[in-house]
């Protein structure tokens, strides 16, 4: 069987070499760090997730399956323990499961924050301003985008992550898109 | 014709229309200004998602899971000096309570000594005359600790104040363990 570059790592830290842990832990920590911040809007939260997370993967690294991808699993992992976090601390965040909610109710609900004068800026702010405009729209629209834009993840891919119907997964990133559409015609950014 | 849906103009740029309807909705989009510019707006969007803003974690985070994961061991420097430690207050409740100076290696030496000259006498003298100050010093030290705390009470002092020295020394050099214990258990 040929190994990619995470399953080499992984098979070396199962050898018992730390270092090739430590290794994996830095190629992922970016991109999970900011897949976790994002999710939980909090960066203290989300260290201590990101902590667990890489405490969990190696303490399940033995269960690891080499005929699938490293990071899929990785993520499903990290899906799995952000949501239970949220889930146990619903009250600080948006529904879960708030199914009939549509982008339009999403905008006029006011789950959206307006944010003004972005019209002449850089396309580094723009970006900004569009990130920021993720990190208000309602969980299970923002999971789905961040998976697909951070983590870099096909749709089907997003499914398997999120136990989700392919369909779900591209009508709800169609929707966030939508919404985030919609937010920066508001506000000047588009056009 | 009516305009495209929202879903149609994603799916188009995404390249994920079957061939005839891609042909149909770029059809529209000729004809369709509105049209256009919704895709375009959706393409401008695609492209700034496409390039994250990623967070920086704090540099703490990994090093903090490793430690987390392989605990080091404790200093060696610091499981010596609790052994020196506790031995060192174990042979001085000891000496307190158990006169074995008559019994000294150093005294036997001093015997021998007696009456000799050369180098080694002169040395084995000045080491003996040290001994000999340092002892008074402890005896004085030992009656005063004495008429304090009594033997019984030294005793107990002294028991508890080992176990504590003993705990110390136990926690350090388990501590490892324990933690990577737990950390399977978890």
């Amino acid at each position: 069987m040929i190994l990619d570059e995470d399953q080499a790592l992984i098979k070396k830290t199962l050898r018992g070499d730390r270092r090739a842990f430590e290794e994996l832990m830095r190629k992922y920590e970016k991109k999970i760090f900011s897949f976790v911040v994002r999710m939980v809007r909090n960066e203290d939260t989300a260290v201590d997730l990101t902590q667990d997370f890489f405490f969990k993967i190696f303490t399940v690294l033995d269960k690891y399956n080499f005929e699938y991808k490293f990071s899929t699993w990785a993520y499903r992992i990290c899906y799995n323990l952000v949501i239970d976090h949220i889930r146990k601390n619903q009250a600080a965040v948006d529904s879960l499961d708030d199914e009939s909610v549509t982008s339009r109710d999403l905008l006029e609900s006011g789950h959206v924050i307006r944010e003004d004068g972005f019209k002449a800026l850089a396309r580094d702010e723009t970006r900004d301003y569009v990130w920021r405009v993720v990190d208000q729209i309602p969980l299970k629209f923002r999971e789905l985008i961040l998976l697909r834009y951070i983590q870099d993840l096909k749709y089907e891919e997003i499914a398997e992550i999120t136990s989700l119907p392919v369909g779900t997964v591209k009508n709800r990133i169609f929707k966030a898109k939508e919404i985030l559409k919609q937010e920066m015609e508001k506000d000047g950014m588009l056009i | 014709m009516a305009c495209l849906s929202n879903e149609t103009l994603i799916a188009c740029n995404e390249g994920s229309l079957g061939p005839i309807e891609a042909a149909r909705a770029r059809d529209h989009m000729l004809l369709c200004s509105e049209c256009r510019r919704a895709a375009a707006a959706f393409r401008a969007l695609d492209m700034i998602l496409a390039k994250p803003t990623l967070h920086t974690p704090p540099a703490r985070l990994v090093p903090q899971v490793m430690e987390r994961l392989f605990p080091s061991l404790p200093r060696i420097t610091s499981i010596a000096a609790m052994i020196a430690a506790s031995t060192l207050f174990l042979i001085t409740w000891i000496y307190i309570y158990f006169d074995f100076s008559s019994s000294s290696l150093i005294q036997a030496l001093q015997l021998t000594t007696d009456g000799a000259s050369g180098w080694l006498a002169g040395v084995i003298k000045a080491i003996t005359a040290v001994y000999t100050g340092t002892q008074a010093a402890a005896k004085a030290f030992a009656a005063l600790l004495r008429i304090f705390l009594p033997t019984p009470v030294g005793t107990v002092v002294a028991g508890a104040a080992f176990l504590a020295l003993a705990a110390l020394l136990a926690n350090a050099l388990l501590r490892p363990w324990l933690r990577k214990a737990r950390t399977k258990r978890s």
